[in-house]
């Protein structure tokens, strides 16, 4: 039984002014604040009170709007594929790919887990054996080490000092101190033996090593203009910039723009971002941001039984996130228009499996060629809630879970926050109920039971738009045996069926806002702070008068003062 | 490095001396031999410089070990884990009729076999539930925390879509492996080792398909590749004057770090001195000349049925302990609130799903094929003999338990608890002890106790205790 009060249930709206009714008992949104929030505290909040000092934002109320105030620095670690792309940039392709400590994605993004998580003890001795075998790999053939270094250490007295000098800029991101340089070379010179490249070869290892290297450490400088805040320092814009724009570290054009104090200027980053947008880096790190905040990693090794969805195979289960990835690509880079067409468009890319789970007349398309399509204008799919990857991770192996589908809609697509079940709720539905009926019928008792209904108000009417659709995506139109009912409503507006939805959210503010949230949580690293969402207002203005397209949302961000400065953390003595 | 070919580097100790980076290191010793001509460091010549060390490490080879044999989804559900359960008519399958010395095990236990285990049911957490914030009842993680922690869940709240549920304390592996009388000044290479068997995961608490944990997001990822397994274990690098040079450049790296530190804030300077620590720990493991196997099993397959894979992994992990590599270890068939599909059993559904779906007779042949891991894992264990005629199985104190009682309520009551391994002869094998509402931490108790460890009190947030469970220690 349960026997407590509902306030925690409120639902607060991330990065929108929208308080939704229904699953909330009309508490006041809660929403983190305080500039000096850590990723670990924000996480909690939520948790501390309903006094309601947070609800909604400041163009609700007609106030001024509040200004920006930056969050703490977060250190994040290399994610995995970051600390790949730092040995290939700085050693080269082809090294030896050692197993490296697991990401975690707390908050869906890896660069949040690798600001929170603490690297294990394995996790360290991964990394000692990894720098050992791409340092040696490099070393042991003389030709690939006569070119990383640049000149021979055993002729040239200088050429260990200078090697270090250059190389640890590169590494570390920033030049040496010269108390590092000492550091660096004196370690070469010791365990050199004799041997000068060996030397070297244990001075990459360690650089390999050094937590400057491992971590992103960005705490800022006063900014001149205003001594009472603090700006990233050029050679931290680089990292940021690199690091967000192509998930990997300054190529040598960046850190001399860092050097010479281009990246202070809003004109210097934006011409730094308009070059390197144009790199196909930025296309993996974009399909990167969006497989982590469309959260899908949940498809990966979905299974269904053949005997009864004919149709599945693992090969279609990868499809399905193909699929998604064409579509991105599709709207960001080949079309370059309004992103958020991603949940209302009726294009889209199939292989031959895809065609066949779509019913769909697919010429040219085969297992590996992928061929555009407009799906019909009078079918039953348009966007990505009506495609395989948005249907099949959001269902159970043999039956559809509306709850799962309307929950992604609240939380991934609007960024509302559905809470848990109530402590000592029974959360099964009647299991000796043996009147055969369909799901659907099944979970309307979520609603008669008041204590259910508080959420289940919320997340289901949504999530039944997509009963048409089983739990591989296929279409149907009947439910065991029984005529499937695909109504259902979101936030009060009636929609017949999932394609009524795709036309909603093409007027829905809150898909930007969103997808903004979304953007600026995987740049920097943690959750934002409440004092930051008006930095982030300011970037979804000028998204929208870009045309949402999404180029020009990253490059609203990079340029934007939420990206470009850092709270005053205090320092421990 | 395939193990035929590869030289085991002999057993005598050097760095064990070098207690916490005091004392004198292999290092120092390397480099007078690198600067005159004698590489080979001769055995005599040490045994003259720290007598009685290398009788010491021998004596090591017989300490208690302890382990955590970890399934998901606890137990097919009966009257007494509640009301509700009763209505379904399920008989109870795990509890023994009898209780104390010489019960009869039940057919979920059958898969254990004639193994030394005892059993204790009827207990459940006691950490208090607060109204507010709300998450602390919820059975996947207030039952985990408290079974492998004794205390709850942090965040103590439920932000269920942000994948943030992590430990406020160590998990009971590392509780053991960092206790300061466990090892003392000899520590194993490895302080602990943690496995895992399935990779699947509940997305929806994210990272969590992990058991070992240092404290809050302090996880120790459990290594779920055989051959990853194997080579840290068995592919040691046997030059020692490369070895030598890796350890001293740890030093070089530490000093970076000790910069760093001086710039960070709260959150950030406690991850880098974790990473500073196991840096040391790195180091010393380098230099330990000892703690090797002389002779490596063959490099293992792979394989997707969990029982097959509990073999590869069991003898992995049968051979490191035996050969001294260390003496705590996690083993996790299943992660909590796994959504493993047992295909190969006629399920069709993720394993958690099968449970809210109310699949008693599912979920009945899951829990007894995750028991038949156990069974192997026992299995291996008995099989390992030392010279002196004692199994692994004599030395060991291996706790298996899930998550909670059963996963159709979730309902934390009844939580399964097996007492594996004679512990050096401190359990007594063969006994049921029943409390009905118990303290969960009891066991906790009993367990550090019967491992030589001091334990006035386990257990926090109204789960501490000061009682061990009657008749359990030897």
């Amino acid at each position: 039984m349960v026997s407590r009060t509902y306030k925690h249930l409120a639902i607060w709206a991330l990065g929108t002014a929208v308080v939704v009714g229904g699953c909330s008992g009309n508490t006041p949104a809660q929403t983190s604040e305080g500039s000096s929030s850590t990723a670990a505290e924000t996480s909690e909040t939520g948790t501390t009170g309903t006094t309601g000092e947070s609800s909604g934002t400041d163009d609700d109320t007609g106030d001024p709007p509040k200004p920006f105030i930056p969050g703490d620095p977060v250190m994040p670690r290399l994610t995995e594929v970051q600390y790949r792309n730092c040995v290939e940039s700085l050693l080269g392709l082809g090294l030896p790919s050692l197993p490296l400590e697991p990401d975690t994605n707390p908050y869906l993004f890896y660069n949040i887990g690798a600001a929170t998580t603490v690297l294990s003890e394995l996790g360290t001795q991964l990394y000692e054996e990894s720098a050992m075998a791409v340092s040696g790999a490099v070393f042991a053939d003389e030709a690939r080490r006569l070119t990383l270094v640049g000149c021979n250490p055993e002729a040239d007295t200088e050429c260990t000092l200078n090697f270090i000098t250059r190389f640890g800029r590169k590494a570390f991101r920033r030049p040496l101190t010269s108390d590092e340089v000492d550091r660096w070379v004196g370690i070469a010179e010791e365990l050199a033996e004799g041997d000068p490249w060996q030397g070297l070869r244990y001075a990459v290892a360690g650089m390999l090593q050094s937590p400057y290297f491992l971590y992103r450490v960005e705490r800022g400088e006063p900014d001149p203009q205003d001594p009472t805040r603090r700006r990233y320092t050029a050679w931290e814009m680089a990292t940021r910039l690199s690091f967000l724009l192509w998930n990997s570290p300054p190529d040598d054009i960046l850190l001399a723009a860092a050097e010479s104090g281009e990246l202070l200027t809003t004109e210097g980053i934006e011409a730094q971002v308009e070059r390197m947008l144009d790199n196909p880096r930025t296309r993996i790190a974009i399909q990167s941001f969006f497989a982590q905040y469309l959260d899908l990693s949940r498809l990966d090794g979905a299974t269904r039984d053949p005997e009864v969805y004919p149709l599945y195979t693992p090969s279609l289960i990868v499809a399905m996130r193909k699929e998604v990835e064409l579509l991105v690509d599709d709207l960001v880079y080949r079309q370059d228009t309004d992103v958020r067409q991603l949940f209302s468009t009726r294009n889209t890319f199939v292989n031959s499996e895809l065609a066949a789970l779509y019913e769909l007349d697919a010429p040219g398309a085969s297992p590996i060629a992928y061929v555009p399509v407009e799906l019909p204008e009078d079918g039953p799919r348009a966007g990505l809630l009506t495609l395989g990857a948005f249907l099949t991770m959001n269902a159970h192996e043999s039956y559809n879970s509306p709850t799962a589908r309307g929950k992604y809609v609240r939380e991934r697509v609007l960024c509302q926050e559905v809470p848990p079940p109530p402590d000592d709720v029974d959360l099964n539905l009647d299991p000796d109920d043996s009147d055969p009926k369909t799901l659907r019928e099944t979970l309307e008792e979520h609603r008669e039971n008041p204590v259910c209904a508080a959420c289940h108000e919320f997340i289901d009417p949504p999530g039944f738009l997509f009963e048409n659709f089983d739990p591989l995506g296929g279409y149907r139109t009947l439910d065991n045996g029984f005529p499937v009912d695909a109504s259902g409503d979101l936030d009060g507006v009636p929609l017949a069926n999932a394609r009524e939805l795709a036309e909603l959210l093409k007027g829905d503010t809150r898909i930007a806002s969103c997808m903004i949230t979304q953007l600026y949580r995987h740049a920097i690293g943690r959750k934002e702070v409440f004092t930051e969402r008006p930095g982030l207002k300011h970037i979804e203005g000028e998204f929208a008068d870009a045309g949402y397209r999404f180029g020009e949302l990253l490059r609203a961000m990079a340029v934007s003062e939420a990206f470009r400065y850092v709270g005053d953390e205090e320092v421990l003595p | 490095m395939s193990a035929d070919t590869k030289k085991r580097r002999p057993v005598p100790n050097i760095a064990q001396v070098r207690k916490s980076g005091r004392g004198i290191s292999r290092r120092t010793l390397l480099r007078g031999a690198i600067g005159g001509s004698a590489v080979g460091l001769a055995l005599p010549w040490l045994e003259a410089m720290f007598p009685g060390r290398f009788a010491q490490a021998k004596a090591a080879a017989l300490e208690p070990i302890f382990g955590v044999f970890f399934w998901a989804n606890g137990l097919p559900w009966h009257a007494k884990h509640g009301e509700a359960q009763g209505q379904g008519g399920h008989p109870d399958l795990w509890t023994p009729a009898d209780e104390g010395p010489g019960f009869t095990p039940t057919q979920l236990m059958t898969p254990l076999g004639s193994h030394p285990f005892s059993v204790a049911t009827g207990l459940e957490p006691k950490t208090e539930v607060p109204g507010d914030p709300p998450g602390q009842g919820d059975g996947h993680m207030r039952g985990f925390m408290v079974t492998l922690t004794g205390d709850r869940i942090k965040p103590e709240g439920f932000d269920h879509p942000s994948h943030t549920l992590t430990a406020l304390r160590p998990t009971l592996d590392q509780y053991v492996a960092t206790h300061e009388d466990f090892y003392g000044a000899f520590p194993t290479r490895f302080r602990s080792l943690e496995i895992g068997v399935s990779s699947a995961r509940f997305h929806d608490y994210g990272h969590w398909n992990n058991i070992s944990y240092n404290g809050p997001d302090s996880q120790n990822p459990a290594i779920m590749s055989p051959t990853q397994l194997y080579n840290l274990l068995f592919d040691v690098p046997d030059d020692l004057i490369a070895v030598g040079r890796r350890a001293r450049l740890l030093d070089v790296v530490m000093d970076d770090a000790a910069d760093l530190r001086t710039k960070l804030g709260a959150n950030d300077r406690d991850r880098l001195d974790a990473h500073l620590d196991h840096l040391s720990e790195i180091q010393r493991r380098l230099e330990l000349t000892s703690g090797t196997c002389d002779t490596a099993p063959e490099p293992p397959g792979d394989s997707s049925d969990l029982l097959i894979k509990t073999d590869i992994m069991a003898e992995l992990l049968a051979v490191a302990l035996q050969c001294g590599l260390t003496r705590v270890f996690s083993f996790m068939l299943t992660s909590p609130a796994t959504t493993h599909v047992f295909t190969n059993l006629g399920v069709n559904n993720d394993m958690h799903a099968t449970c809210h779906a109310g699949e008693w007779e599912q979920v009945r042949a899951i829990t007894d094929y995750q028991m038949q891991a156990f069974g192997r894992l026992l299995d291996r264990f008995a099989a390992t003999v030392d010279p002196m005629g004692d199994t692994l199985l004599d030395r060991a104190c291996i706790f298996g338990t899930s998550e909670y009682g059963e996963g159709w309520q979730h309902s934390v009551k009844e939580l399964p608890v097996v007492l594996a391994g004679r512990c050096n002869g401190n359990l007594n094998p063969g006994v049921h002890v029943r409390e009905q509402g118990g303290n969960i931490s009891k066991v906790h108790v009993t367990m550090l106790r019967a491992l030589g460890l001091e334990t006035p009190s386990f257990g926090w947030n109204g789960g501490e205790t000061s009682e061990e469970l009657p008749g359990l220690r030897a």
